[in-house]
């Protein structure tokens, strides 16, 4: 059992109701920042407000039901984490192929599919678990945190599309929220510690809305909407298409976010019990089948689909409340705003540049949490060799997006994104530069 | 005094609060009669307001202003864009970025294409449909020595003297607004139904401004003929335009003309490969139903949609 003292709220524990609320709210602040992935996605389709109102709803009843069933610990279902779901970004991509190829129906059902694979693939990673060292977990769970790196400096920097023009009001406003926020976490105790992101998140926004009109506005434009609104149900009595040629991507990203999630996961585990030896992979799978049960009901509702979130969980680990509790209301509340598009929109008016600070100052933890828990391994050259190819291959797909839009298919199926290419890579090698002493090891078993 | 900050800190946030409220709503909002809800880009909204407060300047002051303008060139001067105000004859009277432009009649100038910047200019300020009289032409940056692609605004001012002038102001490298392509189609489709077949030839001139940089106006009938093509300068190299498709599979054009049954106007998404074949990235297709001696027919244009940051 891990030492309480370690934590203002450790997992098990279930902290005071005000703090209780309190906290969920600030990983509800953090969730909100996933509202935007279906607007993107329904501004893509050029789709009809009342279709974006409609998938933003479900995404956020999916990521709710996700986020309570993630943490309540059920047999073979959750890992009992504070790892809350929200809508996220690896499906977007070929969510769009889906809808414009075959619309709704065709995106139901490929989402449901991604969410079998998932669940189908949790046994099989419990079963790889001699393939994953604590250096090569360690790996995971900081490229977890550099997978953020993108949305957040773009967000950092208030930018909205590639190419278009950075604000330096908009650079002041982030700065300040971040430092507000690691100041609070440095210097603060108690309450201030605690809440550091939603005293730095409130701050960054009062500022913004002295120092820029628009985001005045556009809070002042969420009256248009209204307070209470209850969600179309009838998407669920829509059919449901499947086509095989999109199988072997959807396999692909679906390994990809199984592995983003069992990196998730990890890291959930090692801030949630530090005590712990070696990886307790009964709980890890158990989230994954959660992560793809959540995306499975997702698709059943008409939602795109979710994933566990690294910025929650490197929150968690910045302010040591770690109560899986949280997570419960968290959902809850998520799935309570889903009825309620004032108040969500009000929310996601909160300023880009602020979010950005959030999630680096989330992204800190989840990076450093990673690389600390690789570098505690006893080092040697084989695993030097293991960590910088993975990282090398691995960080190019972001660096180098258009040189893998020209390799060989093979090559460009896997080679995606940092996460899964470095992982893929580390577990390899890993195997690869041991194979002698595996010889020994059969050899003298001989 | 710490005392009366201890007991005053309850009160002090939703005070704080209210001084906000006032502080803002204050605040005059001098764009009030400017809409740019309809640009996506930072960029092509921070253009606008530019041109339309220098506008404002020169309507309030008069000519007397320029020489203020060119007192320091700094002011409306950046390495993205700059002011320029000619007089309607197409006399330039100041320039930012190149003042040896200033006294010049620069009406009979040409692009590289064969464009010619001012004339256009005085066209789309005439035009209701550009109510920010938006024109695409290739110019040169100040000291370099390169054709550079710019989008630029105007507003025609007239003076406290009389004089009837346009100030305007052009982004270098800028974003493709589907609000430019929404202005091309529609002027299209207007002279098509009002001119008939001839305006076919004036549509599919390189020179036009209904052709720029990657956009090109096209033109087909409902049976999926080619009038303009959107690909070559003529029709003899004939292709199904509705059996085309995306990088997905996706036919754009049919699901297009199938939202058309209903509407005047259609955008349709689909994926293509960037200009250099290297990502995929997401294009919009800009659809509308117009007449042609009685005929239906359908003109369109393709524009790169925003794409996400990164």
């Amino acid at each position: 059992m891990a030492d309480a003292k370690k934590y203002e709220y450790a997992v098990n524990e279930v902290p005071p109701i005000g703090h209780l609320l309190l906290s969920a709210f600030q990983h509800v602040l953090i969730m909100v920042v996933a509202i935007g992935i279906p607007i993107i996605f329904a501004g893509q389709l050029n789709e009809t407000p009342a279709f974006t109102a409609s998938l933003v709803t479900f995404s956020m009843l999916a990521s709710g039901i996700g986020s309570i069933i993630q943490a309540l610990r059920l047999p073979y279902l959750g890992s009992g984490y504070l790892c809350p779901n929200l809508c996220g970004p690896s499906y977007l991509s070929l969510s769009l192929s889906a809808a414009w190829i075959g619309g709704l129906p065709l995106m139901r059902g490929i989402t449901i599919v991604a969410g079998l694979i998932e669940m189908f693939l949790a046994p099989v990673i419990q079963k790889m678990k001699s393939i994953f060292p604590i250096y090569v977990v360690g790996l995971v769970v900081a490229l977890v945190g550099i997978s953020i790196v993108q949305i957040s400096v773009t967000s950092f920097f208030g930018l909205t599309f590639q190419g278009d023009a950075v604000r330096n009001m908009d650079i002041f406003i982030g700065a300040v929220s971040l430092f507000i926020m690691v100041f609070c976490n440095i210097w603060g105790k108690g309450f201030v510690k605690i809440y550091c992101l939603i005293i730095g998140m409130f701050s960054g926004w009062i500022l913004a809305m002295i120092l820029i009109p628009e985001y005045w506005q556009n809070l002042l434009s969420v009256q248009n909407n209204p307070l209470f609104a209850m969600p179309h149900f009838h998407s669920l009595l829509q059919p449901l298409s499947f086509r095989v040629d999109l199988l072997i991507p959807l396999i692909v990203i679906a390994i990809g976010s199984t592995l983003k999630t069992f990196g998730n996961l990890l890291a959930a585990q090692k801030m949630s019990e530090p005590e712990l030896n070696e990886v307790n992979f009964v709980p890890i799978r158990n989230g994954i089948i959660a992560d793809g049960l959540a995306t499975t009901i997702s698709g059943l509702l008409g939602s795109m689909a979710v994933d566990t979130s690294s910025s929650n969980i490197g929150l968690a680990g910045a302010t040591k409340v770690l109560s899986r509790w949280i997570s419960v209301v968290a959902g809850t509340i998520f799935i309570l705003l889903a009825f309620f598009p004032m108040l969500t929109n009000a929310l996601s008016q909160i300023p880009k540049p602020v979010l950005g600070a959030s999630l680096i100052f989330s992204g800190c933890f989840m990076i450093c949490a990673g690389l600390i828990q690789m570098l505690e391994d006893k080092w040697d050259q084989r695993k030097t060799f293991v960590v910088g190819i993975a990282l090398f291959f691995g960080l190019s797909t972001a660096f180098l997006p258009s040189l893998y839009a020209r390799v060989p298919k093979l090559i460009q199926t896997f080679f995606t994104d940092p996460l899964p290419t470095a992982t893929i890579l580390a577990v390899i090698l890993n195997q690869l530069f041991n194979l002698d002493r595996l010889f020994e090891k059969i050899r003298k078993r001989d | 005094m710490i005392r009366l900050i201890r007991s005053n800190r309850m009160n002090a946030f939703p005070t704080l609060l209210i001084l906000l409220s006032l502080l803002i709503s204050g605040c005059e909002n001098r764009y009030e009669n400017l809409d740019i809800s309809v640009y996506q880009y930072r960029d092509t909204k921070d253009l606008v307001k530019f041109v339309y407060d220098a506008s404002r300047m020169i309507k309030k002051d008069g000519l007397k202003s320029v020489e203020f303008l060119k007192n320091d060139r700094q002011i409306h001067y950046s390495p993205d864009r700059y002011l320029y105000i000619y007089y309607m004859n197409g006399v330039n009277i100041y320039h930012a970025g190149m003042p040896h432009l200033e006294g010049k009649n620069l009406w009979e100038l040409k692009d590289k294409n064969g464009k010619k910047p001012i004339q256009m200019v005085i066209a789309a300020i005439k035009d209701q449909n550009n109510p920010h009289a938006w024109v695409h032409y290739s110019w040169w940056e100040p000291g370099k020595f390169y054709p550079v692609p710019k989008s630029s605004c105007h507003f025609k001012v007239t003076t406290p003297e009389g004089q009837e002038i346009f100030v305007g102001g052009g982004l270098n490298y800028p974003h493709e607004e589907k609000e430019f392509i929404r202005i091309l189609v529609d002027n299209a489709a207007q002279l098509i139904r009002a001119k008939g077949h001839d305006a076919l030839a004036e549509i599919a001139d390189p020179a036009s401004s209904y052709n720029f940089r990657d956009v090109k106006v096209f033109a087909f009938t409902p049976e999926g003929k080619l009038l303009i093509s959107p690909v070559m300068n003529d029709s003899i190299a004939d292709f199904k335009l509705m059996d085309c498709v995306d990088e997905m599979g996706h036919k754009p054009f049919a699901k297009a003309l199938n939202g058309l049954k209903n509407k005047d106007s259609v955008w349709e998404v689909f994926l293509a490969k960037n200009r250099y074949q290297r990502t995929l990235i997401k294009k919009s297709l800009y659809l509308r139903k117009t007449y042609m001696a009685g005929q239906e027919i359908f003109v369109g244009a393709i524009t790169d949609l925003p794409q996400p940051p990164g």
